[in-house]
């Protein structure tokens, strides 16, 4: 275990940089040596961003992707796990599905946005099926992954004691592959996240992906600047969120425990 | 955290225990072959019958690799045999039959780490009797009890030692209530004088449950040291060239038993018997 001295080293070096560098933006700005209409001084954003926070405008767009982010993560997340366990514990599932979702797997997210306005128009629908798309793969193949990684003996353990098929899938499978669909789930937030803020800037109907781009358009630059340290802050947040989840689900995969 | 476990020699088994109840589990001519890499059938069991009476216990030695661990997968329902058939009493077993329980060698891999050891045993079985969260409790606790683990139900089978979670282990086997208990090597993973400790418990319980016991071993010392009879398998394709009835008094002790000259004696034929087989095999 690091010490608190240790630790506070750590804090004190790893706030030093993004200091310094906003330091530096900050007089480079002040002194016109970058264009202060492209970017303005940190301090004046931090101003602006204030504002958004003190007047409370941040929380339709802030709850706007928050509610389509973790809709379309939701769904994403447990089709991905239901196809996951079936892919993983059966050969011939896999078989059927392995090609199709090889194909599109790689495939960019984003380069699906065309098609999918074509069908589900510029709103909430589009926004919430790009995201699910998007998380839908990284949990998938570690869900696969982590059902195939499934000690044999846990499951015959289940067996012996005459549990049926749906109590394995529930009390063996599920849990014993929690730390992988956790991992890809960890992904998959983050892949969201970028899906929801791509999808906003098109539809710009609303959320934190819109207010960032039209602010630019609208040569608010401090603003479109302030939403995006909202945007930074949530992504934080967000990670921050995820750990302690995961700490708390998959707490028997911890070091101490092997 | 790690417990060790406190190794005392002890009283064992009680001759006249409770009495017996149950079904005579018969092993008729099973043989088992699996696909090879090469597309060939390889030969893992050749043919092998056993007739275990109601409250036996049978241990069956053999050389590492002759497919003991395969046979009590069959007789537990887990694996399908290729012929022959198992019966327990008048039924035939073609699944994973709710009076038989399989105790596997590692129990670091069979107590469910996200549980803790009280559900652990719950697991074994409130599926079934879907006792009120008090009664299951109560029944984890005498299990557990049995063991000497009374206290750590609350506990997690990674925060206790290897000799600890084996106990976990049977106690969850035997909170199933099992006619039948198949053991596939289950002190082999553990230190030699937990070793010990673990066959003293495993006879005091079942002195104590009476169920039918089958121990696959390739301890012969530990198989005539439990059993009341003593089948020899061969090298694969297995079969069973030898049954020996121990006839060792019963309660057995740790120390005098395995000191007695009828132990020395039956160690010494079994023994040879291997060692020649073994060399036979080398041969082949």
């Amino acid at each position: 275990m690091p010490s608190g001295r240790d630790r506070a080293t750590a804090v004190v070096l790893g706030i030093a940089l993004p200091l310094a560098g906003l330091v530096a933006l900050e007089i480079a700005s002040r002194n016109g040596w970058a264009n202060p209409t492209f970017l303005p001084p940190p301090t004046a954003i931090l101003a602006t961003f204030w504002g958004i926070i003190a007047s409370g405008s941040f929380i339709g767009p802030l709850a706007q992707t928050l509610l389509l982010l973790f809709t379309g993560y939701g769904i994403g997340c447990v089709a991905a796990i239901v196809l996951g366990i079936l892919m993983g514990s059966s050969r011939p599932v896999f078989n059927l599905f392995e090609p199709l979702t090889e194909l599109l797997r790689p495939l960019p997210k984003p380069a699906l946005l065309p098609a999918l306005i074509l069908f589900l128009g510029l709103g909430a629908r589009m926004e919430i099926t790009i995201v699910a798309l998007g998380c839908f793969f990284p949990v998938l193949i570690n869900t696969i992954q982590g059902v195939r990684a499934v000690e044999p003996t846990m499951i015959n353990t289940a067996r012996t004691f005459g549990h049926g098929t749906m109590a394995i899938w529930r009390r063996i499978l599920l849990p014993a592959s929690a730390p992988y669909i956790l991992a890809g789930m960890r992904i998959s937030l983050g892949l969201g996240l970028i899906l929801v803020v791509t999808a906003e800037m098109i539809a710009g109907s609303g959320g934190l992906g819109d207010s960032i781009l039209s602010a630019q358009r609208t040569f608010l630059v401090k603003e479109s600047y302030a939403w995006l340290v909202v945007l930074a802050l949530l992504g934080l947040l967000l990670t921050w969120l995820f750990t302690w989840v995961e700490r708390r689900l998959a707490f028997w995969n911890a070091p101490q425990a092997q | 955290m790690s417990v060790v476990t406190n190794f005392r020699p002890r009283k064992t088994g009680g001759a006249a225990g409770a009495p017996v109840a149950g079904s005579r589990l018969l092993v008729d001519q099973i043989g088992k072959s699996f696909l090879g890499p090469d597309g060939g059938a390889i030969s893992a069991i050749g043919s092998v019958s056993l007739d275990v009476a109601p409250g036996e216990f049978l241990a069956i030695v053999g050389p590492s690799g002759c497919g003991k661990s395969t046979l009590l997968q069959v007789i537990a329902g887990l694996m399908m045999p290729s012929s022959g058939k198992v019966r327990l009493g008048e039924q035939d077993v073609t699944g994973e039959p709710a009076h038989m329980v399989y105790l596997f060698q590692q129990y670091s891999k069979s107590l469910l780490p996200w549980m803790t050891v009280a559900n652990n045993v719950m697991f074994a079985f409130n599926h079934r009797l879907k006792l009120s969260n008090a009664a299951a409790k109560s029944r984890c606790r005498d299990y557990l009890a049995m063991v000497g683990l009374a206290d750590f139900g609350n506990h997690y089978p990674w925060q206790l030692s290897g000799g600890m979670q084996q106990r976990v282990a049977i106690a969850r086997a035997l909170a199933a209530e099992p006619q039948v208990l198949l053991m596939d090597e289950p002190f082999s993973s553990v230190d030699a004088l937990t070793r010990l400790d673990l066959h003293s418990l495993i006879l005091d319980l079942w002195g104590q449950k009476r169920f039918t016991a089958v121990l696959v071993t390739h301890d012969v010392d530990e198989a005539i040291f439990l059993a009341d009879r003593v089948a020899v398998l061969t090298h694969r394709p297995a079969t069973i060239s030898e049954v020996i009835e121990t006839k060792l008094p019963r309660p057995r002790h740790s120390i005098e038993t395995r000191e007695s000259p009828e132990f020395l004696a039956l160690r010494h034929r079994l023994l040879k018997y291997l060692l020649a087989r073994n060399q036979d095999g080398a041969h082949a």
